[in-house]
C-alpha cells in the first residue's frame, strides 16, 4: 500500500477510479459537485468587496457566484494540500520557476514567456469557465456524470479550440 | 462547519488522484491536444465512468437524491468552452 502511495505516477484509469469515487462520496455526503474554478471567483469578488465594493454589487456577483469562503474554497484548498502530499510522497515536489522538460525544449528556458503564457492562460481558462458555468471538473465531469448537454457541449468546444493552439504553438513540432 | 471540513477533505483527495495521474505537468496536458499522450482523456472517462455507476446505482437504490445539475445553455458552454481550451493548452492546467 505504502508502495503504491510513494509512486511517481498511476495508470490514469486507477487515478481515474480514485477520482470517481472522490466524487461518489462527495455527492452522496453532502450533494457536492466538486469543481475547482468556482472558489477563484468566490475569491475574487471578496477582493472586489475590499477594494471596489460597487463592483461586488453587480448582478453576476449577488445572485452568480456570490463572494465568500464557500465550499468550494476549502475544495480548492484542500488540492493544493492533497497534490502536495502526493507529490511529497512520492519525491516529485521540487520548487522550479519553469519546470517543464518539455516546454524548456521547444520554447527555451526563458522565464518571462512562460510566466506570460501561464498568466495569460490562467486568464482565459478562469474567464471560459466563468461563462461556461464550470470548468473541467465542475462541469465536464460532475455534469458528464448526469449526462448533462452541458458537459458534452463545453467538451467538444474545449477541444475544437485546444487542438488549433497547441498546433499554432508548436507548428512543425506538433 | 462540517460541510467546510467535508469540502477541504473531498479537496485532498482530489488533488492527489491528480498529482497521482500526472496532470499537475504542463506537458501532460497540452499533450492530449497534439495526441502523443491521451492521458487526459483516459483519466477524465475512467473517473465519468466510476462515477456515473456509483451514483446513479446509489441514487436507484433509494440512498442519496441527485445534486442540481449544471445548467445547460449552449451558446454560454460553446463559447465559455472555446476560451477554455485555448487556455487550457496554453498555461497547460
Amino acid at each position: 500500500m505504502m508502495k503504491l502511495l510513494q509512486q511517481k505516477e498511476w495508470s490514469p484509469y486507477l487515478a481515474g477510479t480514485l477520482l470517481g469515487l472522490v466524487y461518489i462520496v462527495s455527492i452522496a455526503v453532502a450533494g457536492i459537485i466538486p469543481g475547482a474554478s468556482g472558489a477563484f471567483e468566490n475569491i475574487g469578488g471578496l477582493i472586489a468587496q475590499a477594494i471596489y465594493p460597487d463592483l461586488a454589487k453587480n448582478t453576476y456577483f449577488q445572485f452568480v457566484m456570490p463572494p465568500g469562503i464557500t465550499t468550494a474554497v476549502m475544495i480548492l484548498l484542500g488540492i493544493f494540500i492533497g497534490a502536495f502530499v502526493s507529490a511529497k510522497l512520492s519525491g516529485d515536489f521540487k520548487l522550479q520557476v519553469v519546470s517543464d522538460p518539455q516546454w524548456k525544449r521547444v520554447f527555451g528556458a526563458a522565464v518571462w514567456k512562460r510566466w506570460l503564457v501561464l498568466f495569460l492562460g490562467g486568464i482565459l481558462l478562469e474567464f471560459g469557465a466563468g461563462i461556461a458555468g464550470g470548468c473541467t471538473s465542475g462541469l465536464a465531469i460532475g455534469g458528464g456524470l448526469f449526462l448533462a448537454p452541458s458537459a458534452f457541449i463545453f467538451i467538444a468546444a474545449m477541444f475544437i479550440s485546444g487542438i488549433p493552439t497547441a498546433w499554432l504553438m508548436y507548428r512543425r513540432k506538433y | 462547519m462540517f460541510e467546510m471540513l467535508f469540502a477541504l477533505i473531498i479537496g485532498f483527495g482530489f488533488g492527489f488522484a491528480l498529482q497521482k495521474a500526472g496532470l499537475g505537468k504542463y506537458h501532460k496536458i497540452v499533450n492530449v491536444f497534439r495526441f502523443t499522450d491521451l492521458a487526459v482523456l483516459k483519466f477524465m472517462m475512467t473517473t465519468l465512468a466510476v462515477s456515473m455507476v456509483g451514483t446513479f446505482a446509489l441514487n436507484s437504490l433509494g440512498i442519496i437524491a441527485l445534486p442540481a445539475i449544471p445548467p445547460t445553455y449552449v451558446v454560454g458552454n460553446l463559447i465559455g468552452g472555446l476560451i477554455f481550451g485555448v487556455g487550457m493548452a496554453g498555461a497547460g492546467f
